[in-house]
Protein backbone atom coordinates (compact mmCIF):
# COMPACT_ATOMS: atom_id res chain seq x y z
CA UNK A 1 0.00 0.00 0.00
CA UNK A 2 1.35 3.42 -0.85
CA UNK A 3 2.21 6.08 1.69
CA UNK A 4 -0.78 8.25 0.95
CA UNK A 5 -3.23 5.47 1.64
CA UNK A 6 -1.39 4.52 4.81
CA UNK A 7 -1.61 8.12 5.98
CA UNK A 8 -5.35 8.24 5.21
CA UNK A 9 -5.91 5.00 7.07
CA UNK A 10 -4.16 6.44 10.10
CA UNK A 11 -6.54 9.40 10.18
CA UNK A 12 -9.75 7.36 10.25
CA UNK A 13 -10.05 7.25 14.07
CA UNK A 14 -9.77 11.06 14.25
CA UNK A 15 -12.23 11.51 11.40
CA UNK A 16 -14.68 9.22 13.16
CA UNK A 17 -14.37 11.16 16.38
CA UNK A 18 -14.99 14.45 14.61
CA UNK A 19 -17.94 13.00 12.70
CA UNK A 20 -19.42 11.62 15.90
CA UNK A 21 -19.30 14.99 17.56
CA UNK A 22 -21.01 16.52 14.54
CA UNK A 23 -23.68 13.89 14.00
CA UNK A 24 -24.31 11.98 17.24
CA UNK A 25 -25.74 8.87 15.53
CA UNK A 26 -22.92 6.42 15.10
CA UNK A 27 -23.92 5.05 11.73
CA UNK A 28 -24.62 8.47 10.27
CA UNK A 29 -21.22 9.58 11.51
CA UNK A 30 -19.53 6.62 9.86
CA UNK A 31 -21.48 7.32 6.68
CA UNK A 32 -20.01 10.80 6.71
CA UNK A 33 -16.52 9.38 7.16
CA UNK A 34 -17.21 6.90 4.37
CA UNK A 35 -18.24 9.67 1.98
CA UNK A 36 -15.18 11.64 3.00
CA UNK A 37 -12.86 8.70 2.28
CA UNK A 38 -14.52 7.99 -1.04
CA UNK A 39 -14.13 11.58 -2.10
CA UNK A 40 -10.55 11.69 -0.83
CA UNK A 41 -9.53 8.64 -2.84
CA UNK A 42 -11.02 10.04 -6.00
CA UNK A 43 -9.07 13.22 -5.42
CA UNK A 44 -5.77 11.76 -4.26
CA UNK A 45 -4.00 13.79 -6.92
CA UNK A 46 -5.26 17.05 -5.40
CA UNK A 47 -3.45 16.26 -2.22
CA UNK A 48 -0.32 18.37 -2.27
CA UNK A 49 2.83 16.77 -1.00
CA UNK A 50 3.67 18.29 2.33
CA UNK A 51 0.08 19.12 3.16
CA UNK A 52 -1.02 17.45 6.36
CA UNK A 53 -3.31 14.52 5.61
CA UNK A 54 -5.35 15.44 8.65
CA UNK A 55 -6.05 18.95 7.46
CA UNK A 56 -6.82 17.78 3.95
CA UNK A 57 -9.24 15.08 5.10
CA UNK A 58 -10.94 17.28 7.68
CA UNK A 59 -11.50 19.91 5.00
CA UNK A 60 -13.16 17.37 2.71
CA UNK A 61 -15.32 16.06 5.52
CA UNK A 62 -16.33 19.49 6.69
CA UNK A 63 -17.57 20.41 3.20
CA UNK A 64 -19.63 17.22 3.08
CA UNK A 65 -21.06 17.96 6.51
CA UNK A 66 -22.04 21.51 5.66
CA UNK A 67 -23.60 20.43 2.36
CA UNK A 68 -25.64 17.92 4.23
CA UNK A 69 -26.73 20.43 6.87
CA UNK A 70 -27.95 22.75 4.11
CA UNK A 71 -30.00 19.95 2.64
CA UNK A 72 -31.40 19.09 6.04
CA UNK A 73 -32.34 22.71 6.58
CA UNK A 74 -34.20 22.77 3.31
CA UNK A 75 -36.12 19.71 4.39
CA UNK A 76 -36.90 21.15 7.80
CA UNK A 77 -35.33 21.04 11.21
CA UNK A 78 -37.30 18.02 12.37
CA UNK A 79 -34.85 15.72 10.64
CA UNK A 80 -32.08 17.00 12.86
CA UNK A 81 -33.70 16.60 16.24
CA UNK A 82 -31.53 14.49 18.50
CA UNK A 83 -32.85 11.24 19.84
CA UNK A 84 -34.62 11.55 23.11
CA UNK A 85 -33.10 9.56 25.91
CA UNK A 86 -35.95 7.06 25.82
CA UNK A 87 -35.39 6.34 22.13
CA UNK A 88 -31.68 6.08 22.65
CA UNK A 89 -32.28 3.05 24.82
CA UNK A 90 -32.86 1.07 21.66
CA UNK A 91 -29.20 1.65 20.83
CA UNK A 92 -26.68 -1.14 21.39
CA UNK A 93 -25.16 -1.27 24.85
CA UNK A 94 -21.81 0.02 23.65
CA UNK A 95 -23.49 3.29 22.70
CA UNK A 96 -24.99 3.87 26.08
CA UNK A 97 -23.37 6.99 27.44
CA UNK A 98 -22.92 8.30 30.92
CA UNK A 99 -25.33 11.04 31.92
CA UNK A 100 -22.59 13.61 31.66
CA UNK A 101 -21.60 12.49 28.19
CA UNK A 102 -25.18 12.37 27.02
CA UNK A 103 -25.81 15.88 28.24
CA UNK A 104 -22.69 17.12 26.49
CA UNK A 105 -23.64 15.34 23.28
CA UNK A 106 -27.22 16.60 23.41
CA UNK A 107 -25.98 20.12 24.02
CA UNK A 108 -23.61 19.94 21.06
CA UNK A 109 -26.45 18.78 18.84
CA UNK A 110 -28.58 21.69 19.97
CA UNK A 111 -25.98 24.18 18.76
CA UNK A 112 -25.86 25.47 15.21
CA UNK A 113 -23.71 23.28 12.96
CA UNK A 114 -21.29 26.15 12.34
CA UNK A 115 -20.62 26.78 16.01
CA UNK A 116 -20.51 23.09 16.77
CA UNK A 117 -17.90 22.47 14.10
CA UNK A 118 -15.75 25.43 15.15
CA UNK A 119 -15.79 24.51 18.82
CA UNK A 120 -15.13 20.82 18.27
CA UNK A 121 -12.36 21.52 15.81
CA UNK A 122 -10.42 23.53 18.37
CA UNK A 123 -11.51 22.13 21.74
CA UNK A 124 -11.52 18.41 20.91
CA UNK A 125 -9.47 18.02 17.76
CA UNK A 126 -6.82 20.47 18.89
CA UNK A 127 -6.42 22.46 15.69
CA UNK A 128 -4.95 25.94 15.94
CA UNK A 129 -7.19 28.88 15.08
CA UNK A 130 -5.33 29.29 11.80
CA UNK A 131 -5.76 25.64 10.87
CA UNK A 132 -9.39 25.51 11.91
CA UNK A 133 -10.20 28.70 10.00
CA UNK A 134 -8.61 27.24 6.87
CA UNK A 135 -10.46 23.95 7.21
CA UNK A 136 -13.79 25.65 7.83
CA UNK A 137 -13.13 28.22 5.13
CA UNK A 138 -13.88 31.25 7.30
CA UNK A 139 -11.78 34.25 8.42
CA UNK A 140 -9.99 33.89 11.76
CA UNK A 141 -12.26 36.52 13.32
CA UNK A 142 -15.36 34.57 12.37
CA UNK A 143 -13.85 31.42 13.79
CA UNK A 144 -13.02 33.15 17.05
CA UNK A 145 -16.49 34.53 17.49
CA UNK A 146 -18.01 31.13 16.73
CA UNK A 147 -15.79 29.56 19.38
CA UNK A 148 -16.60 32.24 21.96
CA UNK A 149 -20.34 32.07 21.29
CA UNK A 150 -20.19 28.30 21.07
CA UNK A 151 -18.58 27.98 24.50
CA UNK A 152 -21.07 30.39 25.98
CA UNK A 153 -24.01 28.55 24.43
CA UNK A 154 -22.66 25.17 25.51
CA UNK A 155 -22.35 26.43 29.07
CA UNK A 156 -25.95 27.60 29.05
CA UNK A 157 -27.21 24.34 27.57
CA UNK A 158 -25.31 22.28 30.12
CA UNK A 159 -26.69 24.42 32.94
CA UNK A 160 -30.21 23.87 31.61
CA UNK A 161 -29.65 20.13 31.45
CA UNK A 162 -28.29 20.05 35.01
CA UNK A 163 -31.31 22.04 36.20
CA UNK A 164 -33.73 19.64 34.52
CA UNK A 165 -31.88 16.72 36.03
CA UNK A 166 -32.11 18.30 39.49
CA UNK A 167 -35.85 18.86 39.06
CA UNK A 168 -36.38 15.24 38.05
CA UNK A 169 -34.49 14.04 41.09
CA UNK A 170 -36.54 16.27 43.37
CA UNK A 171 -39.78 14.98 41.81
CA UNK A 172 -38.85 11.39 42.60
CA UNK B 1 6.57 46.97 28.62
CA UNK B 2 3.14 47.70 27.26
CA UNK B 3 0.33 46.33 29.36
CA UNK B 4 -2.76 45.74 27.37
CA UNK B 5 -6.23 45.24 28.72
CA UNK B 6 -7.48 41.69 28.64
CA UNK B 7 -11.04 40.65 27.98
CA UNK B 8 -13.14 37.54 27.79
CA UNK B 9 -11.80 36.96 24.33
CA UNK B 10 -8.40 36.29 25.87
CA UNK B 11 -9.87 33.53 28.00
CA UNK B 12 -10.65 31.63 24.81
CA UNK B 13 -7.27 32.38 23.33
CA UNK B 14 -5.48 31.25 26.47
CA UNK B 15 -7.56 28.10 26.61
CA UNK B 16 -6.85 27.31 22.98
CA UNK B 17 -3.13 27.99 23.21
CA UNK B 18 -3.38 31.09 21.07
CA UNK B 19 -2.25 33.65 23.62
CA UNK B 20 1.30 34.86 22.88
CA UNK B 21 3.74 33.45 25.38
CA UNK B 22 4.96 36.89 26.46
CA UNK B 23 1.42 37.90 27.45
CA UNK B 24 0.84 34.88 29.57
CA UNK B 25 2.12 36.31 32.87
CA UNK B 26 0.11 39.50 32.52
CA UNK B 27 -2.96 37.46 31.58
CA UNK B 28 -2.64 35.28 34.67
CA UNK B 29 -2.35 38.39 36.81
CA UNK B 30 -5.47 39.83 35.18
CA UNK B 31 -7.32 36.59 35.81
CA UNK B 32 -6.31 36.59 39.48
CA UNK B 33 -7.55 40.14 39.82
CA UNK B 34 -10.94 39.29 38.24
CA UNK B 35 -12.64 36.47 40.13
CA UNK B 36 -15.59 36.48 37.75
CA UNK B 37 -13.33 35.99 34.75
CA UNK B 38 -11.33 33.41 36.62
CA UNK B 39 -14.48 31.44 37.36
CA UNK B 40 -15.52 31.73 33.72
CA UNK B 41 -12.15 30.38 32.64
CA UNK B 42 -12.34 27.49 35.09
CA UNK B 43 -15.80 26.62 33.83
CA UNK B 44 -14.65 26.57 30.22
CA UNK B 45 -11.74 24.34 31.19
CA UNK B 46 -14.17 21.94 32.87
CA UNK B 47 -16.55 21.97 29.89
CA UNK B 48 -13.70 21.25 27.56
CA UNK B 49 -12.61 18.31 29.69
CA UNK B 50 -16.17 16.98 29.58
CA UNK B 51 -16.33 17.46 25.81
CA UNK B 52 -13.10 15.55 25.31
CA UNK B 53 -14.16 12.81 27.70
CA UNK B 54 -17.47 12.33 25.89
CA UNK B 55 -15.69 11.47 22.65
CA UNK B 56 -12.44 9.99 23.94
CA UNK B 57 -13.67 6.44 23.52
CA UNK B 58 -14.14 6.84 19.77
CA UNK B 59 -10.40 6.75 19.12
CA UNK B 60 -10.17 3.33 20.76
CA UNK B 61 -13.00 1.78 18.77
CA UNK B 62 -11.96 -0.61 16.03
CA UNK B 63 -12.24 1.03 12.62
CA UNK B 64 -15.28 -0.43 10.82
CA UNK B 65 -14.30 -2.73 7.99
CA UNK B 66 -16.39 -0.80 5.50
CA UNK B 67 -14.20 2.26 6.03
CA UNK B 68 -10.94 0.36 5.69
CA UNK B 69 -12.18 -1.29 2.54
CA UNK B 70 -12.60 2.05 0.83
CA UNK B 71 -8.99 2.96 1.44
CA UNK B 72 -7.88 -0.44 0.22
CA UNK B 73 -9.84 0.22 -2.94
CA UNK B 74 -12.51 -2.40 -2.46
CA UNK B 75 -16.12 -1.73 -3.34
CA UNK B 76 -17.83 -0.07 -0.41
CA UNK B 77 -21.12 -1.20 1.03
CA UNK B 78 -23.49 1.70 0.65
CA UNK B 79 -25.87 2.67 3.34
CA UNK B 80 -29.18 4.08 2.33
CA UNK B 81 -30.27 7.69 2.56
CA UNK B 82 -33.31 8.27 4.69
CA UNK B 83 -36.52 9.67 3.40
CA UNK B 84 -36.49 8.27 -0.09
CA UNK B 85 -37.23 4.72 1.01
CA UNK B 86 -40.60 3.67 2.29
CA UNK B 87 -39.26 0.65 4.09
CA UNK B 88 -36.51 2.26 6.07
CA UNK B 89 -38.12 2.35 9.53
CA UNK B 90 -39.52 -1.13 9.11
CA UNK B 91 -36.25 -2.48 7.82
CA UNK B 92 -34.33 -0.85 10.62
CA UNK B 93 -36.70 -2.35 13.15
CA UNK B 94 -36.45 -5.73 11.51
CA UNK B 95 -32.69 -5.57 11.61
CA UNK B 96 -32.63 -4.59 15.22
CA UNK B 97 -34.87 -7.53 15.95
CA UNK B 98 -32.64 -9.87 13.99
CA UNK B 99 -29.51 -8.32 15.43
CA UNK B 100 -26.04 -8.42 14.04
CA UNK B 101 -26.80 -6.47 10.92
CA UNK B 102 -28.17 -3.40 12.69
CA UNK B 103 -26.80 -0.25 11.23
CA UNK B 104 -26.92 -1.53 7.70
CA UNK B 105 -29.57 0.98 6.75
CA UNK B 106 -29.30 3.30 9.67
CA UNK B 107 -27.98 6.38 7.91
CA UNK B 108 -30.07 9.41 8.68
CA UNK B 109 -28.45 11.56 6.11
CA UNK B 110 -28.36 12.45 2.48
CA UNK B 111 -24.70 12.35 1.73
CA UNK B 112 -23.05 12.48 -1.62
CA UNK B 113 -24.66 11.56 -4.87
CA UNK B 114 -27.85 9.70 -5.54
CA UNK B 115 -27.34 5.98 -5.62
CA UNK B 116 -27.28 4.50 -9.05
CA UNK B 117 -30.36 2.57 -10.09
CA UNK B 118 -28.75 -0.77 -9.38
CA UNK B 119 -27.99 0.16 -5.78
CA UNK B 120 -31.58 1.23 -5.28
CA UNK B 121 -32.86 -2.00 -6.73
CA UNK B 122 -30.72 -4.27 -4.57
CA UNK B 123 -31.20 -2.23 -1.44
CA UNK B 124 -34.96 -2.44 -1.84
CA UNK B 125 -34.73 -6.12 -2.65
CA UNK B 126 -32.56 -6.86 0.37
CA UNK B 127 -34.79 -4.82 2.68
CA UNK B 128 -37.87 -6.67 1.45
CA UNK B 129 -36.12 -9.98 1.92
CA UNK B 130 -35.01 -9.11 5.44
CA UNK B 131 -38.54 -8.20 6.42
CA UNK B 132 -40.63 -10.83 4.71
CA UNK B 133 -38.39 -13.88 4.56
CA UNK B 134 -38.34 -13.76 8.37
CA UNK B 135 -42.16 -13.93 8.54
CA UNK B 136 -43.53 -17.38 9.09
CA UNK B 137 -47.27 -16.90 8.67
CA UNK B 138 -47.37 -13.67 6.70
CA UNK B 139 -44.41 -13.97 4.41
CA UNK B 140 -46.55 -13.75 1.27
CA UNK B 141 -49.86 -12.24 0.23
CA UNK B 142 -50.73 -14.90 -2.30
CA UNK B 143 -49.54 -18.47 -1.61
CA UNK B 144 -48.02 -20.81 -4.18
CA UNK B 145 -51.20 -22.90 -4.09
CA UNK B 146 -52.79 -20.03 -5.99
CA UNK B 147 -49.90 -19.71 -8.44
CA UNK B 148 -51.89 -18.83 -11.54
CA UNK B 149 -53.65 -15.99 -9.81
CA UNK B 150 -50.35 -14.86 -8.26
CA UNK B 151 -48.67 -14.63 -11.66
CA UNK B 152 -51.58 -12.86 -13.33
CA UNK B 153 -52.04 -10.41 -10.50
CA UNK B 154 -48.36 -9.50 -10.18
CA UNK B 155 -47.92 -9.29 -13.95
CA UNK B 156 -50.78 -6.81 -14.17
CA UNK B 157 -49.61 -4.71 -11.28
CA UNK B 158 -45.92 -4.61 -12.14
CA UNK B 159 -46.52 -4.28 -15.85
CA UNK B 160 -44.57 -7.17 -17.33
CA UNK B 161 -45.30 -10.79 -18.00
CA UNK B 162 -44.12 -12.56 -14.90
CA UNK B 163 -43.72 -16.32 -14.79
CA UNK B 164 -42.57 -17.65 -11.42
CA UNK B 165 -39.41 -19.65 -12.16
CA UNK B 166 -39.29 -23.32 -11.22
CA UNK B 167 -36.29 -23.67 -8.92
CA UNK B 168 -36.91 -27.26 -7.84
CA UNK B 169 -33.67 -28.36 -9.49
CA UNK B 170 -31.85 -26.06 -7.06
CA UNK B 171 -33.93 -27.39 -4.17
CA UNK B 172 -36.29 -24.45 -3.81
CA UNK B 173 -40.08 -24.45 -3.86
CA UNK B 174 -42.24 -21.40 -4.40
CA UNK B 175 -43.87 -20.17 -1.17
CA UNK B 176 -45.81 -17.35 -2.82
CA UNK B 177 -45.48 -13.69 -3.60
CA UNK B 178 -46.42 -10.15 -2.77
CA UNK B 179 -46.63 -6.72 -4.33
CA UNK B 180 -44.31 -4.00 -3.03
CA UNK B 181 -43.58 -0.38 -3.78
CA UNK B 182 -40.24 0.23 -5.49
CA UNK B 183 -39.32 3.88 -5.77
CA UNK B 184 -41.97 5.44 -7.97
CA UNK B 185 -43.26 2.12 -9.24
CA UNK B 186 -44.11 -1.39 -8.07
CA UNK B 187 -42.18 -4.56 -7.55
CA UNK B 188 -43.12 -8.22 -7.41
CA UNK B 189 -41.51 -10.30 -4.72
CA UNK B 190 -41.48 -14.07 -5.08
CA UNK B 191 -40.41 -16.10 -2.08
CA UNK B 192 -38.88 -19.59 -2.26
CA UNK B 193 -37.91 -22.06 0.42
CA UNK B 194 -35.82 -25.23 0.52
CA UNK B 195 -36.49 -28.30 2.66
CA UNK B 196 -34.32 -26.90 5.46
CA UNK B 197 -36.40 -23.74 5.62
CA UNK B 198 -33.75 -21.56 3.96
CA UNK B 199 -35.45 -18.81 1.99
CA UNK B 200 -34.52 -16.78 -1.05
CA UNK B 201 -36.50 -14.11 -2.79
CA UNK B 202 -36.80 -12.70 -6.30
CA UNK B 203 -37.49 -9.03 -6.60
CA UNK B 204 -38.69 -7.88 -10.02
CA UNK B 205 -39.57 -4.42 -11.26
CA UNK B 206 -40.51 -3.12 -14.68
CA UNK B 207 -38.48 0.03 -14.18
CA UNK B 208 -35.03 0.21 -15.64
CA UNK B 209 -33.36 2.29 -18.28
CA UNK B 210 -29.90 0.87 -17.98
CA UNK B 211 -28.05 -2.38 -18.35
CA UNK B 212 -26.07 -3.64 -15.40
CA UNK B 213 -25.44 -6.77 -13.43
CA UNK B 214 -23.52 -7.78 -10.39
CA UNK B 215 -23.58 -9.05 -6.87
CA UNK B 216 -24.11 -7.01 -3.76
CA UNK B 217 -23.15 -8.10 -0.29
CA UNK B 218 -23.93 -6.56 3.01
CA UNK B 219 -21.55 -6.14 5.87
CA UNK B 220 -21.17 -9.03 8.23
CA UNK B 221 -23.78 -11.74 7.87
CA UNK B 222 -26.59 -10.05 5.97
CA UNK B 223 -28.12 -11.52 2.82
CA UNK B 224 -26.49 -11.07 -0.57
CA UNK B 225 -28.09 -10.18 -3.87
CA UNK B 226 -27.34 -11.17 -7.43
CA UNK B 227 -28.99 -8.73 -9.81
CA UNK B 228 -29.55 -7.73 -13.39
CA UNK B 229 -30.93 -4.60 -14.91
CA UNK B 230 -31.94 -4.48 -18.51
CA UNK B 231 -34.10 -2.29 -20.66
CA UNK B 232 -37.57 -2.36 -19.17
CA UNK B 233 -37.05 -4.63 -16.22
CA UNK B 234 -34.75 -5.45 -13.35
CA UNK B 235 -34.39 -8.42 -11.09
CA UNK B 236 -32.52 -9.22 -7.89
CA UNK B 237 -32.20 -12.62 -6.27
CA UNK B 238 -31.58 -12.29 -2.54
CA UNK B 239 -30.57 -14.86 0.02
CA UNK B 240 -28.03 -15.89 2.60
CA UNK B 241 -26.70 -18.81 0.58
CA UNK B 242 -23.05 -19.37 -0.26
CA UNK B 243 -22.20 -17.13 -3.21
CA UNK B 244 -21.80 -20.01 -5.70
CA UNK B 245 -25.15 -21.51 -4.77
CA UNK B 246 -26.91 -18.15 -4.92
CA UNK B 247 -25.40 -17.47 -8.32
CA UNK B 248 -26.56 -20.88 -9.60
CA UNK B 249 -30.10 -20.23 -8.36
CA UNK B 250 -30.01 -16.75 -9.85
CA UNK B 251 -28.88 -18.01 -13.26
CA UNK B 252 -31.71 -20.47 -13.40
CA UNK B 253 -34.22 -17.85 -12.27
CA UNK B 254 -32.88 -15.36 -14.80
CA UNK B 255 -33.19 -17.60 -17.82
CA UNK B 256 -36.70 -18.65 -16.81
CA UNK B 257 -37.79 -15.07 -16.16
CA UNK B 258 -36.46 -14.02 -19.54
CA UNK B 259 -38.24 -16.89 -21.22
CA UNK B 260 -41.40 -15.93 -19.36
CA UNK B 261 -41.14 -12.31 -20.43
CA UNK B 262 -40.83 -13.35 -24.05
CA UNK B 263 -43.63 -15.91 -23.91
Amino acid sequence: MDEKKAAILGEIPRLRRYARSLLRDRDSADDLVQDCLERALVRLDNWQTGESPRRWLFTIMHHLFIDQMRKVNRRGEAAMLPLEASEAQAAPAEQVESIASREIIDALQAMSPDRRAALVMVAIEGFSYAEAATILGVPAGTLMSRIARGRDELRGLLDDAARRRAIRIVEK
Amino acid sequence: MTRRDFSERDIHMALDGELPVDERVAYDAWLDANPEMKARSARYVADRAALRAAFAGVLDEPVPARLQKIVFGEAPVKTVPLGSRWWLPAAAAAMLAIGGVGGYFAGIDHLGLEDPAEDQLVEQAIAAHVIYAAEQRHAVEVPASDKDHLQTWLSNRVGLKLVAPDLAAQGFQLVGGRLLPAGESKAAMLLYEDDKGERISLFVTAESAEKAKGTYGSEENGPEAVYWLDKGYSCAVVGSLPRAQLTAVAKSAYSQLLAGLAS
